[in-house]
């Protein structure tokens, strides 16, 4: 086969199989990420979901995902890996400081819902959960570690 | 010229340079690639992808390839398509959809296919492979990977609650409006470790059923035809088989699947496989292409739903 056909083709397979990867082994959905794997599953981003504590002095409330840190929400439910989780987590932080609330602990929490295979009943599971630790500070609210 | 130098002729310089013009070259193409092609870029215009900083390039390029002939025939603007969609898929990384990528390994293959020697042999073949990986890793997934596609659970819960089917819900399963809302709500998950003491039952007809079974098989027995026309040797009926199970596919999927950007790419892909210089298939391409348009502009399911009261 020539190179100029072979290129391509290579690419696809090589992001394919990779995709493959990433989903068995970190959640990734397998809607996305090239791997061809859409309207296989109901495993994709309509029924997956991020929520968010934010604990701070004296306060501790699930926060909406304001419409600034959607597109990072939906990047880290579709695909729950650390660096997501944290880029995330960090921007919560970084908003709170913007309004003046200080955050001494951000928690992600990404799930998923699975449905039974006869009632088709719906039940949320819990994919991935990353906690973002930071001092109370309104000017550094990035300066935390994430685990 | 000099004396004591080599010649200039002599010298390698000019393959160097004839190598690297032939992407800004204009390649000499028939109708075998000028349709496919031109198909491509109203499928840019058509559907816009990725954010302020490659949608105005992939947009301007594709317009400028429809007005301007020799454009379309110039690797290198290909190229530039293929490496702006490789940034929109980087950059929001894993939101775009697969066709996204389709597109780019597609640009990409039209590019390479420009630069050689045979551009329409060079693209029926990229073309092919590029349609039966595409098409085998689907299968893969839903034969063998996902855990709820061949048991019927991704139809039955997709048909339902994805507002995008519930027109098709109703007009093909039998599904009347209250039963819909009454389902949606049936399906609304549960935090994990709850349970109700007397769940509400979701309500599928044996219409629904059946429909929700005949999408599943369906989808998955033409998409394995497709793949493996495409994997098969070349003789007189795969090629037609090829060519059958793609326009079938996409007349098909696409009356449903809200994704009309993948049928486009996929007919664009079917149209390069076109070798005969009779104009009758590439007028069936063509067509099919416009029904998909048709398919994605107008709520035909739901006009039709009304008219049925």
């Amino acid at each position: 086969m020539p190179v100029r056909v072979l290129a391509p083709a290579a690419l696809l397979t090589m992001v394919a199989v990779a995709q493959i990867a990433l989903s068995r082994h970190a959640d990734l959905t397998p809607w996305k990420g090239g791997g061809f794997g859409m309207f296989s599953t109901l495993d994709h981003g309509a029924f997956r979901g991020v929520s968010v504590i934010v604990d701070g002095p004296e306060r501790s409330e699930t926060l909406e995902i304001p419409p600034s840190l959607e597109v990072l929400a939906a990047r880290a439910a579709n695909a729950p890996d650390q660096w997501l989780l944290r880029r995330l987590a960090d921007g919560v932080a970084a908003r709170e400081a913007r309004y003046g609330r200080p955050v001494t602990r951000v928690t992600v929490h990404v799930w998923k819902t699975s449905f039974a295979r006869d009632t088709l009943h719906a039940t949320e599971h819990r994919l991935r959960t990353f906690v973002r630790e930071s001092h109370p500070s309104v000017r550094d609210p990035s300066s935390g570690p994430g685990r | 010229m000099s004396l004591t130098r080599p010649s200039a002729i002599l010298r390698p310089v000019p393959a160097v340079d004839a190598r690297r013009s032939s992407w800004l070259r204009a390649a000499a193409c028939g109708p075998a690639v000028l349709l496919p092609l031109r198909l491509t870029a109203i499928a840019l215009l058509l559907r816009p992808t990725g954010e302020w900083f490659v949608r105005p390039a992939i947009l301007g390029i594709a317009a400028v390839m429809l007005v301007w002939p020799r454009a379309l025939r110039l690797p290198i603007l290909w190229l530039a398509i293929a490496l702006l969609l490789g940034v929109r898929i980087a950059a929001d990384w894993p939101l775009a959809d697969n066709h996204i990528y389709l597109l780019g390994y597609w640009t990409l293959a039209v590019a390479l296919a420009l630069t050689s020697a045979s551009a329409a042999g060079t693209l029926a073949a990229s073309s092919r492979a590029l349609l039966a990986l595409a098409f085998a890793f689907a299968v893969l997934w839903k034969a063998l990977l996902a855990p709820d596609f061949v048991d019927g659970r991704f139809f039955r819960v997709t048909l339902l609650t994805d507002p995008r089917f519930g027109d098709a819900a109703m007009l093909v399963g039998g599904l009347t409006p209250e039963q819909l809302a009454a389902d949606r709500q049936a399906l609304a998950p549960l935090p994990e470790g709850a349970v109700m003491l007397d769940p509400p039952a979701v309500i599928e007809p044996p219409r629904f059923r059946a429909f929700a079974r005949v999408a599943t098989w369906g989808v998955l027995l033409i998409e394995g035809l497709v793949a493996l026309a495409m994997l098969l040797p070349s003789t007189t009926v795969v090629v037609a088989a090829r060519h059958v199970s793609v326009l079938a596919f996409c007349l098909v999927s696409y009356a449903f699947a809200p994704v009309a950007g993948f049928g486009w790419l996929l007919l664009v892909m079917g149209a390069a496989q076109i070798r005969t210089s009779g104009s009758g298939l590439r007028l069936l391409y063509l067509v099919a292409f416009l029904t998909v348009l048709f398919y994605a502009e107008v709520p035909w399911a739901a006009l039709l739903l009304d008219a049925l009261g």
